[in-house]
């Protein structure tokens, strides 16, 4: 029973331009001289070093006395006998025991520091956490799940899978999930413990039972390798500078034969009519200032290429447009509304746009809603759709 | 090795939820089997936890040194039992295996460490003593960093239970 395959391999980098020796994988050996060849890695790569030396052991999933002993004696040694010399340790935050374990390492020299990695948000994060704005995120669950709950089952979702929906927000699209599809089991990620909080309050508020909320980092998920049948990922890949890393990590937890769906945004395509320039304009604006912040707003389209160039196969795209008609066109607005708030304020002022822009920036959002509240009016935002299954 | 569920353990008034039973030569004849154990283990009570992979990564590292220090010190023949029970958020984890009068001096050594008001101390002399670690550094370990409870007592047919009880939700809180 218990020979399932279950250790991870152990293995080590080290990045010269950073000074940084990493580690990755399960650490559990049964004697130190087991991990003799890590340790002359780490004496050579430290030899041509002088000032910081980093060590991360950030992707160190799990790791015995054994190990910590044998490493934690060694940067102890380095550090008092090299006067030069001085190390930083960072841990993971989604790793439970690292922090707690490393932090001894600083009792004993000041020379020694550890911190904990966060991986960085994207200038918009606050506003995803931001409870004044909850509301417009489950608008705009509510909107988009009008299309996509018949679109899931055409990509292949069933009932009865084990799913995972990765940067899941604040869970609104997993309770739905759960209730339209029964999956087997469904597990929902995301960095932010302020979302998965309101998530788990929520879910428990519903009686909802059964959705697995996990914190984690999507580019290094302590999930393991082909594990479920469906993987979600929406609107997410467009907040990371390098989405095919954590397409990668998609790739990677779903089970060979199993799907990745994506959805992601094209925002220089919203439209409205009327006021159509004014509001191509701003769209178009938008772009460009998620381009500023490294981000890619404009992902839609490209899905189809990203999966593919990620290994997958069978690959299918589609597109659907949330539209003023689709219910009550105050929805629609409101979601538009915050849109002016984020990206014509936060975002532009963290840019340093001057008030003039931001003017004539919000402009566009305003005639976007005056577009979705006009009688005779057409607003919409489109979302690709694309999906690809991992070979077996 | 044998599976049993449910059910109430003799030993204690928590709820049962896994009874693993080995031949503790079959248990050491791999040294892997700790890290299979406490991984799979790990697995099967996380799941209604707060955060499943937080907790069952904490709950894997934690077995997993009670296993190794069992791998390391035991006695010559006879069961490896591990039995995993809960209530509310306090995991209690016992392994029972024999162990001679030699076996059991090296736990209540060990555990009189972990329960000493110098515990912390004593943790940070084993983990930078030059010497490779005994059996009491994870157990100090446990104790300092897992604020875990331990415990060691006889059984009757000469094996002995080593206890040990973890709020690991709690503390990543
Ligand atoms: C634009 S929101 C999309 C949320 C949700 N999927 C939805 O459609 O409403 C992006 C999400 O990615 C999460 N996120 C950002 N960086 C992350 C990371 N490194 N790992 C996991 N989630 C992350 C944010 O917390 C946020 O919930």
């Amino acid at each position: 029973m218990i020979a399932e395959k279950m250790t991870q391999a152990f293995q080590w980098t080290y990045n010269e331009n950073d000074q940084e020796f990493s580690l990755h994988g399960s650490l559990r050996p049964q004697r130190a001289d087991e991990l003799s060849n890590c340790i002359s890695a780490l004496e050579q790569s430290v030899s041509n070093v002088s000032g910081m030396f980093y060590v991360n052991v950030r992707r160190l999933v799990r790791m015995n006395n054994v190990a910590f002993h044998a490493l934690g004696c060694k940067i102890l040694d380095l550090v008092r006998t090299r006067t030069d010399l001085k190390v930083h340790v960072t841990t993971s935050s989604v790793v439970g025991w690292a922090t707690r374990k490393f932090a001894v390492l600083e009792t004993m020299s000041d020379k020694i520091t550890v911190s904990e990695y966060d991986n960085e948000f994207y200038p918009g994060q606050s506003f995803v956490e931001d409870s004044a704005f909850i509301h417009v995120l489950r608008t705009q669950t509510k909107l988009t799940w009008r299309h996509e709950k018949d679109l899931l089952a055409k990509h292949g979702l069933k009932p009865g899978m084990q799913v995972a929906d990765i940067c899941c927000g604040i869970g609104d699209f997993a309770v739905l999930l759960q209730k339209e599809f029964a999956p087997d089991r469904l597990v929902a990620l995301d960095h932010s413990r302020a979302s998965l909080d309101y998530a788990r309050r929520v879910a428990s508020d519903f009686g909802v039972r059964g959705i697995d909320y996990v914190f984690g980092d999507a580019a290094d998920m302590l999930l393991e390798d082909n594990q479920f049948d469906f993987v979600t990922c929406r609107h997410s890949l467009q907040v990371f500078d390098r989405p095919e890393r954590i397409l990668k990590e998609l790739f990677r937890i779903c089970k060979p034969g199993g799907r990745v769906y994506v959805t992601n945004e094209k925002n220089s395509h919203c439209l409205g009519e009327p006021r159509g320039e004014s509001i191509q304009w701003t769209y178009t604006e938008v772009a460009k200032l998620w381009h500023h912040f490294d981000m890619d707003i404009e992902i839609g389209p490209k899905s189809r290429r990203l999966l593919i160039e990620g290994g997958f196969e069978d690959v299918s795209i589609g597109s659907f447009m949330v539209t003023n008609t689709d219910g009550n066109p105050q929805d629609f607005a409101d979601v538009i509304e915050s849109w002016k708030k984020l990206f014509a304020d936060t975002m532009a002022t963290q840019r340093g746009d001057d008030e003039a822009f931001k003017e004539k920036f919000a402009k566009g959002f305003d005639d976007h809603i005056f577009a979705a509240l006009h009688p005779k009016g057409y607003a919409g935002w489109p979302i690709w759709v694309a999906s690809g299954r991992k070979p077996l | 090795m044998q599976a049993a569920s449910e059910g109430m353990s003799p030993n204690s008034d928590l709820p049962q939820m896994i009874h693993l039973d080995l031949d503790i030569k079959e248990f050491c004849s791999d040294w892997t089997h700790c890290d299979l154990m406490s991984g799979y283990l790990a697995r099967m009570v996380c799941h209604n936890r707060l955060d499943s992979l937080l907790f069952s990564n904490l709950y894997s590292s934690a077995l997993n040194e009670l296993l190794e220090a069992v791998y390391r010190t035991h006695g010559v023949s006879g069961k490896l039992e591990c039995v995993v029970q809960r209530r509310g958020n306090l995991d209690r984890i016992i392994l029972t295996f024999p162990a001679d009068d030699e076996t059991y001096r090296v736990y209540e050594e060990a555990i009189g460490k972990v329960n000493a008001d110098n515990a912390e101390a004593l943790y940070l002399e084993a983990l930078f003593a030059d010497q490779e670690p005994g059996a009491s550094l994870g157990l100090l370990e446990l104790g300092v960093d897992y604020d875990a409870k331990l415990a060691i007592g006889r059984c009757e047919d000469g094996r002995m239970r080593l206890t040990a009880d973890l709020a690991l939700e709690d503390e990543t809180e």
